[in-house]
Order: C-alpha cells, then structure tokens, then sequence
C-alpha cells in the first residue's frame, strides 16, 4: 500500500449530470474534478463513458458516501471491489469517504449518520479504515460530517477523534469547511477550535458548500445554496493553518449554470491567494 | 447500550412510519426528514414519466407509503425503486399502463448505465460457417440490461406521448398477448413491443434453453425470423454451440 498522499494545490469542482455537456464540449478552468464514487461503481454505458473522457482532461479524485466506515457490522465487501474496480479504471487523486455509518441490519440510511465519539466508536472506524486501506492499496481520505446531534456518551471531540483516527490508520483527512461550521453552530463549539485540533499534515482536500436555515436556530447541510460569508472566512482561516490542498465547491441540489459554480470557484482561488494566508 | 444498538435505534427512529412518535429531538427531526426527502426524491428522479401520468398529489403518497414501506437496503441510492413497479401494480389494478409505464422507466434507466458488454456480431457468427448441428446447440447470453414483462397496453405510445409532453392526446390502449422488451445496444436503451411467444423464447433463451430446443415449442420459419431481427436489434452480448469453443462476441 502506497503510504503518502503527495498533496494537490488545485481548485475543482464537482461532476455533475447538468455538466456533462460543458465539461465534455469545452475546456473547463478547473484543476481537478470529484466524482461521487457511487454514481460509477458497477456502471457502464455513457455515463462511463463521460467520466473516462473527462478524465482524459482533469484528475479525479473519488468520494464516496456509502462506505459506511462506523458500522460495527463492518464493511461490504462487494461495495469495496466494486469501488477499487472503480479506482484501478479511473487512477484518482485520492479516494474519500465519511466519518458516519450508513447501513445497519441490512438496511442502507443513504444519509450520513452520525457517531458517538467514543472509544468503542474510534475502534470500530480504526478496524474499518484499516481494512478499506489494505483492500484498496492506498490510504483514504476521511471527511468531516455536518451533524445535528451528539451523544451523552462521548468521551472526546470531534476533531480529537479525527486526529486518533489519522494517526492510527495513516489515513488522511478532507475538510469540509462548511461542516465545520455547521456543525459548530448547531452544537455550540468553536470552529477554530476544530481546525487547531486536526493535524495539519494530513489534511488533502478542502470541501466548500452552501446550507440552510433550519428552525430553532440549527443549520442544515443541503449544498444548494452558495458558500455564505461565515464560510468564506472559515475557509481564510483553514488555508492558513493546511496551506495549499485542493480546494471545491460542492454542489447537489439546485445546481447552477456551471460558470456560475466557476466564478464561486474564482473567490476560493482568490482568497487562497490573498497575502499572509496562501502558504 | 452498544454501537450496534444504537445505530439500530437511530434508523429504527429516523425510518419510522407517520404513526410512530415523533421525533426525539429537533436534530432526529432533520434526520428523518432527510432520510424521507432522500428516498422520495429518488423515486421522483426514477419515475418522472410515471409521476406526470398519474399526477403529483397521487404520486407523492404512493412514494411516500412505498419510502415507508420499502427500505432501501443497496448502497447505491439509484437502486432504490426496483419494487415500486410492483407496488404500482398493486394499487392501479384497473389502470395497467401505470405499473407498464414505471417498468419500462425503471428498466430503461437501468439498461442506460449497466455494466458494459460485448455486442454479438452477426456477421461474425455467420462466418463461423456452423453446421445445422451446432445451430441447433446454440446459446446466447442476453445484452446488458436486458428485461422482458409481459404487457395489457400500447405502453409504449404513453411513454412516446408523455416524452413530447402530449400525453392529454394519448388514450392508452389495451394489448392482448403483447410484452415489453427492454436492452442496450451499443450505448443506447432500446426498446419495443413483441408478441407474448416471443417473450416465451427470449426467456427460454435467457435462461439457457439452446436454439434446438426453441424449435421444439416454436414453428422454424418464425423462429428464423425472430433470430435474424433480435441479432439485428443487439438483443444478445455473447453466442456459441455447446460443444464448441470460441464463443462469439
């Protein structure tokens, strides 16, 4: 298994369906693309074949959302040959997936759900993330949910799970800024302290997206909406501390036209760039 | 309480049904609804041809009590609605073109983006130069994506009107003996009607019956027929004699 991930000081956007066409007529101003792993494990036909022709033109780095890394059922098998099919075909950037679960007795959640942070939590992930890694040949990237409850019974923060989880697995970490911060309003934390308490070596990849405004002052992870203000300064914040990794705006739900997700793009290039903040 | 337990109670909770108790918390709340909207909206994206015909207030309960009824247990969220044909069966059994219609959505999305395979070459397998012996033995292996339902309606006229958004001219007319056929040639769905003993031969065939066997039940000279127009349409990915090598792609 290759041990490092070298990082990728790009900026990218991800693939979507509404996109094809602009991505496959015309040369896109993007330094990489991410791929929802899922939409092309055990696929074929023209959606295949758009994604190798786009790989022609950008790396891609993989995400996945159905990995399921806190099950204590462990993983799937078939999912994992399914998904290093997948990688072996495409040669990613990188492979990602969530800290959450998604399958329990048989049945898939299709959301991602949250963990306690607990020691029989992190043992769980540390067993999985292993034998993901060994069965993929390569370390992982491990993102950070959006959350909207904790557990009584956790015993330590989110980030210092993060961190014990790096440095148990050799895994790295893809920050979503935007969890981040939704997260930290809806549970009260402080964002800054998040992004001290991850280890800044192991950060690749850096997520930006929009959410909503759900009631009783909670905010919800939807990716329909532009990066909003609190997100861009939390992202300053996050390419002070991690320097140059990839950044993207993700989107899913009322997708733009795709200039507009390029001039979004444009004030994450812009920001990274700004004196005393780009490494 | 254990992990395991816990992530049973969690989805127990977030995929309950509308007469279990609410939610626990303002943060369960979003997580159910989440997990509703998720499913629902696959259904929405899967059947959307299907939605239009029998309307939104009619669609959305229907998907509603089938998201509540019917869990998604594969890991690909584009898996989720192979039941809900059957389901549409079910509650439209005066109205068969909805469950047809749903079909025939669900399988030609499903033959758009199935894992690819070689397509038969016909000429190729004329120029194996086989011997009536060898014909007789031959067996196929049907193309990606391939389905096949037997069908009471033009179906197909519906899909056809409701693709040009002129469905409010279709009267959807009664099939007797007709069957839906479903597959991908090359990179694209195909699909038609055919005859009910059609069906019954590309069954037979996809479930391994060789061409001799067909002309047991079947009269040659159509049995001919159909052979020269399912290799002209695609309908099969492999073909070879039993006993021979050198299966012909």
């Amino acid at each position: 298994m290759s041990e490092t991930i070298p990082r990728f000081a790009g900026f990218g956007l991800g693939l979507r369906k509404e996109h094809y066409r602009d991505f496959l007529e015309t040369e896109q101003a993007v330094d990489f693309v991410e791929i929802i792993s899922e939409n092309f494990m055990a696929c074929g036909g023209r959606p295949l074949r758009t994604l190798e022709a786009v790989r022609e033109r950008h790396p891609v780095a993989m995400h996945g959302v159905s990995l399921s890394l806190g099950s204590p059922e462990g993983l799937d098998a078939d999912y994992l040959a399914e998904l290093k099919a997948l990688a072996r075909r495409i040669d990613p950037l990188w492979v990602s997936d969530h800290l959450c679960w998604t399958r329990v007795g048989g049945f898939a959640t299709h959301d991602l759900l949250p963990l306690p942070y607990t020691q029989e939590a992190l043992d769980t992930c540390v067993a999985n993330l292993r034998y993901a890694q060994d069965v993929l040949e390569r370390p992982l990237l491990v993102e950070n949910p959006s959350s909207y409850v904790t557990f009584s019974k956790s015993t330590m923060s989110e980030w210092a799970f993060l961190a014990e989880l790096s440095r148990e697995t050799g895994c790295y970490l893809l920050l979503d800024v935007n969890n981040v911060w939704v997260s930290s309003v809806n549970h009260g934390f402080d964002p800054l302290e998040f992004l001290h308490g991850i280890p800044a070596d192991r950060v690749r990849q850096i997520h930006l997206a929009g959410h909503s405004a759900g009631l009783e002052g909670m905010l919800i992870d939807t990716h329909d909406a532009p990066v909003c203000g609190a997100v861009w300064q939390l992202y300053a914040r996050a390419v002070e501390r991690f320097g140059a990794c990839a950044t993207m705006i993700e989107r899913d739900d009322a997708i733009p036209p795709l200039p507009e997700l390029l001039a979004e793009l444009a004030i994450a290039q812009a920001a990274a760039a700004l004196p005393g903040i780009a490494a | 309480m254990s992990l395991l337990e816990r992530q049973f109670a969690f989805r127990a909770e977030i995929a309950a049904g509308d007469d279990a108790a609410p939610p626990s918390s303002r943060g369960m709340d979003i997580y159910r609804n989440a997990y509703r909207s998720r499913l629902l909206g696959a259904l929405e994206v899967s059947f959307e041809r299907t939605r239009r015909w029998i309307g939104e207030d009619t669609f959305q309960a229907v998907a509603r009590h089938h998201v509540l009824t019917c869990p998604p247990t594969g890991w690909s969220l584009d898996d989720y609605g192979s039941e809900f044909p059957a389901l549409l069966a079910g509650l439209f059994g005066n109205d068969p073109e909805v469950a047809e219609l749903a079909w025939l959505e669900w399988h030609l999305q499903r033959a758009f983006a199935a894992a690819d395979a070689p397509e038969l070459d016909p000429t190729e397998l004329g120029a194996r130069g086989y011997s009536a012996e060898e014909w007789a033995a031959m067996r196929f292996t049907m193309a990606t994506g391939f389905a096949a339902a037997p069908v009471a309606t033009d179906v197909i006229e519906l899909w056809e009107a409701l693709a040009e958004e002129r469905s409010g001219e279709c009267t959807v007319t009664g099939h007797a003996d007709a069957a839906l056929l479903v597959w991908r040639s090359r990179l694209s769905p195909r699909y038609r009607l055919a005859w009910i003993d059609e069906l019954h031969a590309l069954e037979a065939l996809a479930g391994g019956a060789s061409l001799g066997a067909l002309a047991e039940h079947h009269d040659a000279a159509r049995l001919g027929e159909w052979l020269s127009q399912w290799l002209g349409e695609g309908i099969f990915s492999r073909g070879s004699p039993d006993h021979a090598g050198g299966e012909v792609t």
